[in-house]
């Protein structure tokens, strides 16, 4: 009887014992630590679930043999590797979360300070920095430049531009841009820091924004879709569905959409996505040095941009009459809201008069136009 | 082995288009809120016509 039945024990490798911790590791730092729990939970267990052996939950079949992980160009044929096959592979998760997003966004700082998406654009030259950083230790060119969008700190532009250019980098990509997103608070203080004086930290901003009519709120997303995907066509389905989310949120007589879009249909591609790049992470596409060199570029790559954004808003400073604080270029990285929060709290400590959480928003969803914007043109110099 | 042309023209291109692409968004958006706001101003101004 035993013959015709096989247990996964001795199939278990120490590769897949490391993962098994590292999946653990990623839900303790979600439970206890409160990382990014909303994905890290499902990423997490993810890694656990396709890292016990003979499950077939990511089998594919390639060239009408099964085999147990999941093989780019193969047909999926398990629970997860259908989901992260259609869903990922297919480009429609990450847009669809983009939809979502837009519906949870408020473009308002933006619009009443427009000169903050130049800060959103400087903040993107860290994607161009850890470019030149991954080609100088050995990546191909369609490699360097989804571990430089990690530069970005958006997670779906990343996912979505890692699994065009360099699908086999999917899972390290993702799982850094969203470790380091979580790590905000630690990785841009000190940068922040360095690059400014107490007294550039202290510059005071007016608490106030000019109020933004209905009318600028609704053309907004209308506009900038427009003009981006005219300019950098290839970023249409995350530009595209960011501000389709964003017009079904603000025109006023599609709040159940919007409803839907910010919450039930978010949380929804949460789990797929987070469930189906976990269990992309196998101890055999996960376990290499290239993975290590993803994070280590990775972490270099945000911190680039954040002292980019810094710098930039130090330099607008040189040519405009109402001084701006220096540390709402750092906003500029996409890291919705948590990088504002490190900005406005930083600016608190420097000045307890200054309140920048809504001047640091402006950059902040910049930022956001700006990776998907840079990912449009990344795939259509390399697509 | 990498071509440093192709190299130097996507970062230095790519970097320059998100530049350009949102300056130029940015100046949009900057007009529209002129004009928009000039709009909403001069119809508040408009004093309402008695019947």
């Amino acid at each position: 009887m035993f013959g015709l039945y096989e247990t996964a024990f001795g199939a278990l490798t120490w590769g897949n014992i490391l993962m098994l911790i590292i999946g653990g590791l990623l839900i303790y730092s979600a439970l206890v630590k409160k990382i990014e729990p909303l994905l890290l939970v499902p990423i997490g267990f993810g890694v656990i679930l396709v890292n016990l052996p003979l499950s077939g939950l990511m089998a594919s079949i390639v060239e009408g043999k099964v085999v147990d992980s999941y093989v780019i160009g193969g047909e999926p044929a398990g629970l997860i590797s259908r989901v992260f096959h259609y869903g990922l592979v297919w480009e429609i998760i990450p847009c669809f979360i983009f939809l979502g997003l837009g519906a949870m966004t408020d473009f308002g700082p933006l619009i009443a300070n427009p000169r903050t998406l130049i800060l959103g654009a400087g903040a993107q030259f860290g994607v161009f920095f850890a470019f030149f950083g991954a080609l100088l230790v050995g990546f191909s060119i369609n490699e360097a430049a989804a571990i430089g969008i990690i530069g970005g700190a958006d997670g779906p532009t990343t996912i979505y531009l890692t699994n065009v250019l360099a699908p086999h980098f999917i899972g390290a990509t993702s799982v850094a841009a969203y470790t380091y997103m979580a790590l905000v608070p630690i990785i841009q203080p000190p940068i922040i820091k360095l690059l400014t004086t107490k007294k550039e930290r202290a510059i005071y901003m007016k608490p106030q924004l000019r109020p933004v009519s209905k009318t600028e709120k609704i053309l907004f997303p209308l506009v900038t879709a427009v003009i981006i995907i005219l300019l950098a066509p290839k970023s249409a389905p995350l530009i595209g569905m960011f501000m389709f989310g964003n017009l079904l949120a603000v025109s006023g007589v599609t709040d159940r959409l919007a409803e839907t879009a910010s919450n039930a249909f978010m949380n929804i591609l949460t789990i797929l996505l987070g469930l189906s790049i976990g269990a992309f992470m196998s101890a055999e596409n996960f376990l290499k040095l290239e993975t290590l060199g993803v994070f280590v570029l990775g972490v270099l790559a945000f911190a680039s941009s954040t002292a980019f954004g810094v710098v930039l808003a130090k330099l607008m400073n040189l040519v405009i009459k109402e001084k701006i604080n220096p540390m709402i270029g750092a906003a500029g990285v996409s890291a919705v809201p948590m990088s504002a929060r490190v900005v406005h709290r930083m600016g608190q400590q420097a000045n307890p008069r200054n309140f920048l959480l809504m001047h640091a928003m402006g950059p902040n969803v910049a930022g956001v136009i700006g990776t998907a914007t840079v990912a449009g043109i990344f795939l259509g110099m390399l697509a | 082995m990498t071509d440093w042309n192709l190299v130097i023209k996507i970062a230095g291109g790519g970097f320059g288009i998100t530049i350009l692409v949102l300056t130029i968004l940015s100046l949009i958006v900057w007009i529209m809120g002129l004009v928009i706001q000039k709009i909403h101003s001069k119809d508040k101004e408009t004093p309402v016509k008695d019947k």
